[in-house]
């Protein structure tokens, strides 16, 4: 059916306001979460770390992983970069110094544990929950295996269980939840020699780790990463080179990752409740008029011939009549006319025959 | 009459095509700048001339000094191809003494550069760019390697001894009413102290100075067939030719008229009122610093004078307001005294302790008395009523640099730490070897042995945070369980111990224990 240009810009007008309406009817999208007060973290300090591993061979004791392939003493592991897998929570990578090119620096991967994450955000079974002591959990009973929450993840750190064929899940640092709410350390925490892990209230951590900055100048650089990275993660890190020397992602931003995909998902109820009814309705309404003016116009169509019909009609007969009239006067005429013709001859023949007496005489009688 | 169908293909095929290659293309050209790190040169010249008469049209124009002079030595020219002269020696701008309109300026480089370069190419030999955009270039490929030059006490003893001593060669002073240079005798300084970053007047710029002062001389030198200093940029300029400066073993002290010892008081030229002297003075051995350094320059960053004469209590203009305790005591600052003495901290041999401490500390004010003693009785030091210098000599043989601590019966010799022992055996530190290594370090250095004479002041390096004394605090006394909220900072006992250890060996470069080999310090259990 084709459609007119005044109505095609009404619809999107109609869709347009629509659209205005349902803006206002989202949760807390653009308010900021700073955590729940009181809620634990670890700062993790890459100067003091000193690339031992430890920290690995603690959360796979206390999270009983199966046992790796080559063992955690064996430091040459680290000589190629790893990330976390289904049997792994936890890595920790060895990188350059770009100013003294002899003592490497270290990095430790694990979840970050997101003020706002990413994967509770993507995950439409709420498999993932942000708790209140810090951690986010998983939960495996609940998990449909769809993998949206390692595309989510700006750290890329689920990892799935792919080897296994009936119940895979989604392995991740759980910042060790069971033991954090009993008050015990998490196990890479409790592992690190040095305390280049330090466990306590993300405030507290914070402070620590400016207490340590302004402490020793020069020595780390002056930014907290995870203090505001994506809203802000409960698990800092300390570095004394820049953060993508070793490897983190400094292209993040500050916007948390549900805050990001809130204005579309917000869109969601407004584009499946307004929109269907509202242009439905108008669609309805455009249809009913149209019929009800094809049947006025077929209506008047109707009476419109009707009349011509019999207007046609009288016109005929009319004309008939008229027609018969004419003839009847033509005839006579045309008698008139014989008759005063032959009156005429009668006249000539009788001056002409005064002698004669006898003589076809043509009366009106005979013809 | 072509398809539209084939048409329509062609174009489908030549669009995904040129979206393809422009986008190669993109990646291509983001590629990591070269890292320069084997190309780099010390002759490197960036002329933007016309800087100064606005700004600059053109990007500036790179230019390697050196390359040039090799080639014009090939060509058994000299400098005079494009140095004029001027006075006695030669200019250092090309080709012209001084700048004038710009247009004449441009055209002097355009002119004169390309019809060399015009020249060599049709000699046949390697010539430089004619083109406008291949001079003015946008990018500069390689990255400088110039470091800057200057004399140290062995490179100025060479010098003055192929003068014969003979110090105004180099050594002018100007006279501001009569305008012109001359010889002063006693007050001779480094060419620092009056020609500056950049040109005043008729004051040069220390560069242009030093280039018209050295290379001149050399040039003439070896005209005249004798041993002389370089005259290519990279001969001074390049950081693996500087290494290779001879260095005179035993330099004699240069004679100056400069003091052996010296009573630091308040009291000098910027400050006169003995009055409103507070602290005890400081007695200061000239003679022995006068090693530690480079060169004067080190303390004597505006001229051979003291400190005094332009820095009062309050500040002064001359000082630019930096006042009489910052230039003695500001950390980080390389002329004042505490400066230096911290940055001496930062030795191998003393960092295993010293790089724990925290920066921008308070210092505890009972230290004052470590250089502030008293003068004698009757406070006359600095008023002029007495000779400072014989009060300061006095002072300074009171004084005793020389490292001690406690009698070896009461330093334990072994420190069994049995706390933690879980999964690995008790430690058994060797503590007095390590006390006697530190020692060892410290003895031979005057500085290091005077502030460490006090017995306990070295225990301090690990029984830190507690007062000294024989037997201090262990470890366990303030680390327990870590993360402690009141105590922040505080690290538990384990991460103290490893901490502790792991720091010092790191800072000190001692490669054996290895910080991730467990088993280095304590045995595995069974």
């Amino acid at each position: 059916m084709s459609i007119s240009r005044r109505k095609f810009l009404g619809w999107l007008a109609a869709a347009g306001g629509g659209a205005v309406l349902g803006k206002s009817a989202d949760a807390a999208s653009n308010k900021h979460f700073t955590g729940y007060p009181g809620s634990k973290g670890v700062l993790y300090d890459s100067v003091l770390c000193i690339g031992c591993r430890n920290c690995e061979t603690g959360c796979n004791k206390v999270n009983d992983l199966p046992a790796p392939d080559k063992p955690f003493d064996d430091l040459t592991v680290m000589d190629t970069h790893r990330r976390t897998d289904d049997k792994t929570y936890t890595v920790v990578n060895k990188y350059q110094n770009p100013n003294y090119p002899k003592s490497p620096l270290y990095r430790k991967i694990q979840c970050n544990h997101c003020l706002e994450p990413a994967c509770a955000s993507a995950c439409f079974v709420r498999a993932f929950t942000k708790t209140p002591v810090g951690a986010v959990t998983y939960n495996a009973s609940v998990c449909v295996g769809c993998r949206y929450c390692m595309i989510a993840c700006p750290f890329e750190i689920p990892a799935y269980e792919y080897d296994s064929a009936f119940s895979p899940r989604i392995m991740k640092c759980t910042m060790c939840y069971p033991r954090i709410s009993k008050g015990q350390l998490p196990g890479c925490v409790e592992a690190c020699p040095t305390e280049a892990l330090s466990f306590g209230k993300r405030d507290q951590l914070l402070k620590l780790a400016r207490e340590r900055i302004r402490k020793y100048p020069g020595r780390y650089v002056e930014h907290i990463y995870g203090e505001r990275e994506m809203g802000g993660t409960s698990w800092l890190y300390l570095s004394a080179v820049p953060f993508k020397e070793i490897g983190m992602r400094e292209d993040l931003g500050v916007t948390p990752a549900p805050e990001l995909t809130a204005g579309v998902l917000n869109a969601v109820p407004m584009v499946v409740g307004i929109w269907p009814v509202l242009l439905t309705g108008i669609y309805a309404i455009n249809k009913r008029n149209q019929k009800v003016a094809d049947a006025e116009s077929e209506a008047a169509v109707t009476v419109a011939l009707d009349q011509a019909k019999l207007e046609a009609e009288t016109k005929l007969s009319e004309a008939l009549a008229k027609a018969e009239k004419e003839k009847a006067e033509a005839i006579e005429q045309e008698v008139k006319k014989a008759l005063e013709e032959a009156a005429k001859a009668q006249e000539a023949d009788d001056s002409d025959e005064g002698e004669e007496g006898t003589g076809e005489t043509k009366t009106e009688e005979d013809a | 009459m072509i398809h539209k169908r084939t048409l329509r293909r062609w174009f489908a095929i030549i669009t995904l095509a040129s979206l393809f290659l422009i986008n190669s293309v993109a990646v291509y050209a983001v590629t990591a700048p070269k890292g320069g790190k084997a190309a780099g040169r010390a002759d490197i010249i960036t002329i933007d001339t016309m800087k100064s008469f606005g700004n600059l049209q053109r990007p500036a124009v790179v230019f390697y000094h050196e390359k040039h002079s090799a080639a014009v030595e090939k060509k058994s020219k000299d400098c005079t191809v494009c140095h004029l002269s001027e006075n006695d020696g030669l200019s250092l701008k090309y080709m012209r003494q001084k700048d004038e309109a710009p247009e004449a300026v441009m055209n002097i480089y355009h002119s004169n550069c390309i019809a060399c370069h015009k020249e060599t190419a049709a000699a046949g030999d390697k010539s430089g760019p004619v083109e406008c955009g291949e001079c003015h270039k946008e990018k500069i490929e390689l990255s400088s390697t110039w470091k800057s030059m200057g004399f140290d006490h062995s490179l100025h003893y060479r010098h003055s001894k192929a003068q014969e001593e003979k110090c105004d060669v180099c050594h002018h002073a100007y006279n501001k009413t009569t305008k012109k240079l001359f010889y002063d005798k006693g007050k001779e300084g480094t060419c620092r102290y009056c020609h500056k970053e950049k040109t005043e007047e008729n004051r040069i710029a220390g560069q242009f100075a030093a280039h018209m002062a050295c290379i001149d001389c050399h040039r003439k030198t070896q005209a005249q067939n004798k041993t002389a200093g370089p005259v290519t940029c990279s001969g001074c300029h390049d950081p693996a030719e500087q290494e290779l400066i001879e260095k005179v073993d035993r330099v004699p002290r240069m004679k100056r008229n400069q003091p052996d010892v010296v009573l630091l008081t308040a009291v000098g030229k910027a400050q006169k009122n003995p009055n409103l002297i507070r602290m005890n003075p400081v007695p200061f051995d000239h003679r022995a610093h006068e090693k530690y350094g480079n060169s004067c320059r080190a303390c004597h960053h505006a001229d051979l004078n003291a400190c005094v004469s332009c820095h009062s209590l309050t500040g002064s203009k001359e000082s630019e307001n930096v006042k009489l305790e910052q230039a003695m005591h500001q950390l980080g600052a390389e002329s004042s005294c505490m400066g230096c003495h911290s940055q001496a901290q930062t030795d191998t041999r003393c960092a295993g302790c010293h790089s724990s401490v925290p920066k921008n500390r308070m210092q505890n004010p009972n230290d004052c008395g470590t250089c502030h003693v008293p003068g004698p009785a009757g406070g006359t030091a600095g008023s002029g009523k007495s000779d400072d210098t014989v009060i300061a000599a006095a002072l300074l043989k009171s004084r005793t640099p020389v490292a001690d601590t406690y009698a070896e019966e009461d330093i334990p010799e072994k420190v069994v730490i049995k706390s933690l022992a879980y999964e690995y055996e008790p430690v058994e530190l060797p503590h007095r070897k390590i006390i006697y290594t530190l020692l060892n370090n410290i003895k031979d250095n005057k500085l290091a042995s005077y502030f460490h004479r006090e017995n306990g002041t070295i225990c301090q390096g690990c029984h830190h945070n507690s007062p000294t004394a024989k037997k201090p605090p262990s470890c366990s006394s303030c680390h327990g369980i870590p993360f402690d909220e009141n105590n922040i900072l505080r690290p538990g006992l384990k991460g103290a111990y490893h901490r502790q250890c792991m720091e010092c060996h790191d800072a000190m470069g001692i490669e054996k224990p290895v910080a991730t080999d467990c088993t280095g310090c304590h045995r595995k259990k069974v």
